[in-house]
């Protein structure tokens, strides 16, 4: 009995791994193939189902070309933009403070701690309305400000730069001290470049944080000029209902930017997500 | 090394950042729903105390809404929970692969939940998309989905867990990895088989990791907004109007900033009496 278990014990994981694979992997794959097709061929090889419709030949790239002259060329370009301010910022900011709680005491240290991960445990919708009242009254609703700034201080990425620094002797700090340097050129020429892992853990963080953001590029930016891609996404579903070909590609871009960057960097990926789950 | 002035100055930005844009929002949520608009323009609100909540209660949309936001939390909490938990085990296996299988796995927590809904919109389309005539190569008749009021919402259920099973998946492998080999093989040794591995050491070693999976997917599902906005717009027949969706239109399209306050107040209330269940019956057992 033994025997014909453990014969069969793979068959059937890999049965189930597979077939799950397969849900995975077929909606990307349809919609690449889909994008890559002329219009009148979208749909021609789904009903009935024949494996063409996987493979797109004839092979043509005018989705992705008329995409890019409408309006979702433009929030790509704003979509990147406010990301790369987003990570910037963010990166310097976070891991100040990162450092500021791994390696010095100060007063009210444990309160603005606690403070820190609070904020990272508070769903975005249950702020979304009152963040929105705040960016209008700031002014800068419909502004690119609006869209980097609330983004830019993030506590788990603080809490994840904190973690990283626990593990770097605080010797480095005294011996730099001694030298006569100050903190932070203790921090900007010793602890950042000690700091590369992280820093790549929580640059993706922010990254995703603004590339799949939805809610508040919906409501804080009304103009197409500012648009987001995930809007834009949304938009040209409803707007161009029949460019089948087209919704396929915005959608690909869309969802294919963050694949790429999150394949070669799982590791730091999973570390990021599993890191908001050490602390609960 | 103590430094306070220079811990104030490096931590500045960051707090400040935080404290503007997250903390006070916050607070402000607390209480904006006891306001109320005057004619005269936004920034003109005066003090009603109750009576927000007075009329979203005497609103026959607000409870139709709270009842499909339940049925909704009720049918997808689980359902994402113990998939997630099948998942992390299967690929906790050492079958030749698994590195590989794991890395796919991982993509559509990588994308965004408006991602999965234009993908599985489009494969989901009742005339034209690839489900249906995988559907009818095995001889089921095309499904309306999406357009239909009965299945609708499982199609929601279906579409936010091919997204979040992946996510959620993630954190059980985490705390998977945090139980000792040894357990295993004291269970071998003793001639304990697969269910009763799973039942007596795997899954009471996940607790802490069960009830935090189980806490904040119920916090995310309870707020759970792009779908409804994306796809279906509460419909057909409201029978997708979560109320997280009923609060963006209160908000956003009626321009009734009041309504939307309360009912969110109301939301988060409602989540937190859900999670402090979660959190006494999942802790409770030892």
């Amino acid at each position: 009995m033994d025997k014909i278990k453990s014969r069969l014990a793979p068959v059937l994981w890999y049965a189930a791994v597979l077939s799950g694979l397969l849900i995975v992997l077929l909606p990307f794959a349809w919609a690449i193939a889909s994008s890559l097709r002329p219009l009148s061929d979208v749909f021609r090889y789904t009903t009935p189902f024949s494996l063409r419709a996987l493979v797109p030949i004839p092979f043509t790239l005018e989705a992705y070309a008329n995409i890019f002259q409408k309006d979702f060329g433009r929030a790509l370009l704003n979509t990147v933009f406010v990301c790369a301010a987003t990570i910037l910022g963010g990166l310097l900011l976070n891991s100040l403070a990162g450092f500021v709680f791994s390696k010095l005491r100060f007063p009210g240290k444990s309160i603005v701690f606690t403070i820190v991960l609070v904020t990272f445990m508070i769903p975005f919708e249950v702020i979304a309305i009152p963040l929105y009242m705040v960016a209008r009254n700031l002014g800068i609703l419909n502004t690119y400000a609006a869209l980097i700034l609330p983004g830019i201080a993030n506590g788990l990425a603080i809490f994840l730069f904190k973690q990283f620094f626990d593990e770097i002797p605080s010797d480095l700090i005294e011996a730099a001290r001694v030298d006569g340097a100050s903190l932070f050129y203790v921090y900007g020429r010793i602890f950042v470049p000690l700091s590369k892992p992280a820093m790549i853990t929580a640059g993706l963080i922010l990254f995703l944080f603004q590339w799949n953001a939805f809610l508040w590029p919906l409501i804080s930016v009304s103009s197409p000029a500012h648009r987001l891609v995930q809007v834009a996404m949304a938009y040209f579903h409803t707007e161009n209902q029949v460019l089948w070909n087209e919704q396929f590609a915005a959608t690909v871009i869309v969802a294919l930017v963050p694949i790429m960057i999150i394949l070669p960097l799982q590791r730091y990926f999973v570390q990021g997500i599993a890191g908001s789950g050490t602390k609960g | 090394m103590y430094a306070p002035f220079i811990a104030y100055l490096f931590l500045a930005p960051a707090i400040l950042g935080l404290l503007i844009f997250k903390v006070y929002p916050l607070l402000l949520s607390a209480t904006e729903s006891l306001y109320q608009v005057s004619f005269f323009g936004q920034q003109a609100k005066y003090f009603v105390g109750l009576e927000n909540y007075r009329d979203v209660f005497a609103d026959p949309t607000f409870w139709q809404s709270l009842k499909v936001t339940l049925k909704f939390n009720f049918l997808i909490i689980p359902i994402q929970v113990a998939l997630a938990v099948a998942l992390a085990l299967l690929l906790n296996k050492k079958f030749k692969g698994v590195r590989v299988f794991r890395s796919i796995y991982l993509l559509p927590a990588g994308v965004s939940i408006a991602i999965a809904c234009t993908l599985w919109s489009l494969m989901l389309n009742p005339n034209s998309g690839l489900l249906n005539s995988l559907l009818a190569l095995v001889g089921i008749p095309r499904q309306p989905f999406l357009t239909t009021s009965s299945q609708a919402l499982w199609s929601i259920i279906l579409i936010a867990s091919w997204k979040g099973v992946p996510y959620w998946m993630i954190f059980i492998m985490a705390g998977l990895q945090g139980i000792p080999e040894s357990n295993y093989e004291a269970a071998a040794i003793d001639g304990a088989n697969a269910l009763q591995v799973l039942f007596k050491i795997t899954l009471p070693l996940l607790k802490r990791t069960l009830l935090f999976v189980v806490v904040v997917n119920t916090v995310s599902n309870f707020l759970l907004f792009v779908p409804p906005y994306m796809l279906t717009r509460g419909g057909p027949e409201s029978s997708t109007n979560l109320l997280m969706y009923e609060v963006f239109k209160s908000g956003f399209i009626y321009n009734d900033m009041a309504r939307a306050t309360t009912m969110i107040t109301l939301l988060v209330i409602l989540l937190l009496g859900i999670v402090a269940i979660e959190f006494r019956w999942l802790r409770a057992e030892h």
